[in-house]
């Protein structure tokens, strides 16, 4: 392979990498306008009632005090079909925005937000989707006939059919609590809508596009009036994709002062303003054969969206989809609906909310393997897709390391040698994911343009609109350009990050960055490269389809003596009597009406160790097996894979939001449990490559593959350990204990 | 009422008229433009503040800047630049350590602030002087080993051999 690419699958370190690591990187925080004022929002203190009085004299009379909006300054501004930007009559959850303040510094804009007096008679809440369903329950939302607030209904083949002809049926609920995403960087926005007919907003996103078409179409201006900057962002893990309420409410605040206005959210505002994945109630009931063939799944899911339905419309259509793209069966039944209660609106955690299912199902899984009496990893072999098969919902799976991953995993972990032979309180347990490499259908389409520009120097300018939260995209971009011209990916400068600047791009989310936005910036670059090879083809007198570039040089193909360097090439285009000026432009619109054209596939073993005394649980070692179709940066693959152990890790042990009379009681980062450095695991790195022959040089996601894998893997090995296999998330020590009373009993 | 306060940072002296309750983090952000110093929770928490003042790694956030006068404050930007790293930031960026960098600033001035008292400390050691850091995105298992070569090279482990 090495000789195949000259770039890609090299360790390469992360551009920017220097500039973060020495504390030079500009995050929203960071930017200051001159005149700039600090804004801070009144939010609800109770989670259902009437607002009757909102008082802001006090607050307008207090020096310093620039701006100061409730209903009456947003004028029907809404945030999403079912949320009004600043409540006029009702709130409904703790922590809804109902007034806000603009100020000359932080502290006065405190004051006077604790001086605004709103007096509520308050309504009975519901907190549950338990109380939300039930037959009397007050109904939410006026304009609706009950509490429910989408839903979705999946059916594929005869299910009744395949449940007669299975030997044996199994059903099982399990739930989910609350968990939270914990960014590093707060929830923050800086707005300028000083000036007349054009608002700029910084912010940390996943998509600036998304927030700067959000922004437009809920203030009811142009498109173009909007520019987002991005800088660098703090983390996203799904959670960063749409306009939220601050974005707006500086927005208007900016309006109102004629100045810049800053808002950044307070540790257990944030909290209060992201909750990152409802309560989940998912019944899943399965039928097989004797022999271990899995022949039909069927899921009810109930899901707590909270108070507003924001994101959360798409959950059922990941969840709902994903049960019947794991593994083969004949007939598949979802039933998935999202329950308004009082609760904050839900988003989605690290994982786009398959850890609750992927928990569910691996759980499900292995309570029917154990019904067999077959090895784990048999019945996953047993019924795993292969490359070429499709999928009940017409997902055809052009390249799978499914089987791949499971066996490479089950190997290097000593499978054979660990499970139903550890010592007691010890486990080993096995997951499996899978993930799409695109999302279309969440829009309307799912579009990457990428252009780049070359200086006399060779050295190139790549413009793209995907954002890099950290996992590495613009370096994986500079690759894909750098292996294409047959450069290094030091000669390039990713700029991106400004609406007014990038190109058009969806986003990066719904794991489409390496695949949609690499094909775009691999076209563009195939662009340039053409220009550059009429030159280059001029002066070595030979077609320009037999020319190479590589390592900074341009020959004919097996001639690599007569090589000319790059930077010559590139300046003698730039400065021919035409002055032909480089220029690459790609897009690439993923041609399918599916999800996406490629998939990823993962296996992961667990291996833990349960303190019988105390319920905690270690996870000592995860071994990692993840088809990335091909691996454009191992060492960014690698901390795709680290960051999703851990971050699942969390999400299966131990996080999890303390809920009581719709308030959050853990909301700090040492309340709310979340793993540290204690808690770090042992890692093997299994990167599987099927190069997907639409991938960009055969390249899938990583972005949320392995995340999917890795509730099922933890979570078996701890029911492995106790002997107990436990339906409720996290397992935290509480539950861990409670489920080996309850196995000691029943033994 | 504002006070007058004397402060040396990076080596540099500054005198900045500031509110007593205003924070270090505060001042060294807002006041003198020190702005690679993070500002995460605010509440002591996410170790994201972090910078080493006397040789100790603080939580900027937690400590008031009346208090620091006398003494000697350093930041992320007082112990390297892109053209001349530091041996922690140089390693945090070789080993894949720095993925959304929000957090790293304050785990390089940790991890800086452990090496300069205990050169060769052992995994139990790391795991100690970084627990109250706080990442996301890498899972804290490259900024382990990260780390972990800072104080054993590579070459001095086969040297070792």
């Amino acid at each position: 392979m090495s000789d195949k690419f000259s770039v890609i699958g090299k360790r390469q370190t992360k551009l920017d990498a220097p500039l973060k690591a020495t504390g030079r990187s500009q995050f929203t925080d960071d930017v200051v306008l001159p005149g700039m004022l600090h804004g801070k929002i009144v939010r609800s203190n109770i989670p259902r009632g009437k607002i009757l009085n909102i008082d802001t004299s006090k607050a307008e009379k207090l020096p310093g005090v620039m701006a100061v909006i409730t209903h009456k300054d947003s004028g029907g501004v809404m945030v999403g079909p079912d949320q009004q930007l600043l409540c006029d009559d009702m709130v409904h959850y703790i922590g809804d925005e109902v007034a806000a303040v603009a100020a000359v510094d932080g502290d006065t804009a405190y004051e006077a937000a604790e001086l605004i007096k709103v007096e509520y008679e308050p309504m009975p809440a519901l907190l549950s989707i338990e109380e939300a369903t039930a037959p009397d329950a007050p109904i939410l939302k006026q304009y609706y006939e009950d509490n429910y607030a989408d839903d979705l209904n999946l059916n594929y083949g005869d299910v009744d059919k395949a449940f007669s002809e299975s030997d044996h049926v199994r059903e099982d609920e399990f739930i989910s609590y609350p968990s939270h995403n914990c960014f590093a960087e707060l929830h923050g926005v800086l707005a300028d809508y000083s000036l007349p007919g054009k608002l700029t907003i910084w912010t940390p996103n996943q998509t600036a596009i998304l927030i700067q078409k959000g922004m437009a179409r809920n203030l009811g201006i142009s498109e173009s009036n909007v520019r987002v900057c991005s800088l660098n962002t703090g983390g996203a893990f799904s959670g960063r994709g749409t306009v939220r309420p601050h974005h707006l409410i500086a927005a208007l605040l900016s309006k109102k002062a004629s100045r810049p206005v800053k808002i950044i959210a307070t540790s257990d505002e944030e909290f209060i303003i992201c909750r990152s994945g409802g309560k989940n109630r998912l019944t899943l009931k399965s039928g097989v054969t004797n022999n271990g063939t899995l022949k039909v799944i069927k899921a009810d899911h109930l899901y707590d969206c909270g108070a507003y339905v924001e994101t959360q419309f798409i959950m059922p259509t990941i969840v709902g989809a994903t049960l019947q793209m794991l593994f083969k069966v004949e007939a598949f039944r979802y039933k998935g609906q999202l329950v308004y209660t009082n609760n904050a609106p839900y988003f989605f955690h690290h994982g786009g909310g398959l850890v609750p299912s992927q928990f569910a199902f691996g759980q499900h899984l292995y309570l029917i393997a154990q019904d067999l009496g077959m090895d784990p990893v048999d019945f996953k072999l047993k019924n795993a897709f292969d490359k070429g098969e499709t999928t009940l919902n017409d997902t055809h799976y052009a390249s799978c390391g499914l089987k791949e991953c499971i066996k490479k995993a089950a190997r290097k972990s000593g499978w054979n040698r660990k499970y139903g032979k550890l010592p007691p309180y010890k486990g080993i347990g096995i997951g499996c994911g899978v993930m799409s490499s695109g999302g279309k259908g969440m829009f309307q389409h799912d579009t990457s343009a990428a252009f780049l520009k070359i200086a006399e120097d060779g050295k190139l300018s790549l413009f793209t609109g995907l954002p890099d939260m950290g996992q590495g995209s613009h370096t994986t971009m500079a690759i894909i350009a750098a292996e294409t011209l047959g450069i290094a990916a030091d000669d390039i400068t990713v700029i991106s990050g400004d609406t007014d600047i990038a190109p058009y791009d969806v986003g990066a989310f719904a794991q489409r960055g390496t695949f949609t936005t690499g094909n775009a910036v691999k076209i563009a670059s195939l662009d340039a490269k053409k220009q550059i090879a009429k030159t280059a083809s001029e002066k070595l007198g030979v077609k320009p389809a037999s020319l190479i570039f590589r390592d900074r040089k341009v020959y004919p193909k097996g001639a690599p003596d007569k090589a000319i360097s790059f930077e010559d090439v590139v300046f003698d285009t730039l400065n021919c009597m035409e002055g032909r000026f480089i220029m690459g432009r790609g897009f690439y619109n993923t041609p399918t009406t599916k999800a996406a054209l490629a998939y990823s596939f993962g296996a992961q073993i667990a291996e833990v160790e349960v303190d019988p005394e105390t319920g905690i649980v270690k996870l000592l070692k995860m071994t990692v097996a993840h088809d990335v179709g091909r691996a454009i940066n191992p060492l960014a693959v690698e901390g795709q894979m680290d960051g999703q152990v851990f971050s699942g890790m969390g999400q299966t042990l131990f996080e999890e939001c303390f809920m009581e009379g719709g308030q959050i009681l853990n909301q700090s980062r040492i309340d709310y449990k979340l793993p540290r450095p204690y808690e770090v695991p042992e890692m093997e790195h299994i990167i599987v490559e099927t190069n997907d022959p639409y991938g960009p040089y055969g390249a899938k996601e990583v972005g949320e593959g392995p995340i999917a894998c890795n509730p099922h893997a933890i979570a078996m090995a701890v029911s492995n350990a106790i002997g107990y296999t436990m339906k409720e998330l996290p397992l935290t020590p509480e539950r861990v204990l409670q489920a080996i009373r309850k196995k000691n009993r029943i033994s | 009422m504002k006070r007058i306060l004397s402060l040396k940072v990076n080596g540099n002296s500054y005198e900045v008229a500031i509110n007593p309750w205003q924070t270090l983090l505060d001042v060294l952000r807002n006041e003198l433009g020190l702005i690679g110093t993070k500002k995460g929770c605010d509440i002591g928490t996410c170790g994201v503040c972090t910078v080493i003042m006397d040789g100790k790694a603080i939580l900027s956030c937690l400590t008031l800047a009346i208090e620091c006068e006398g003494h000697t404050i350093s930041t992320i930007e007082g112990i390297g630049t892109a053209e001349s790293l530091h041996p922690v930031q140089k390693s945090f960026i070789e080993n894949g350590a720095v993925q959304c960098g929000y957090c790293t600033p304050g785990i390089v001035m940790t991890a800086k602030a452990l090496l300069d008292e205990n050169p060769k400390p052992d995994d139990d050691e790391i795991k100690d002087a970084l627990s109250g850091t706080f990442c996301r995105c890498t899972g804290h298992i490259k900024i382990m080993e990260a780390v972990k070569k800072v104080s054993q090279p590579e070459d001095e482990e086969k040297s070792n051999v």
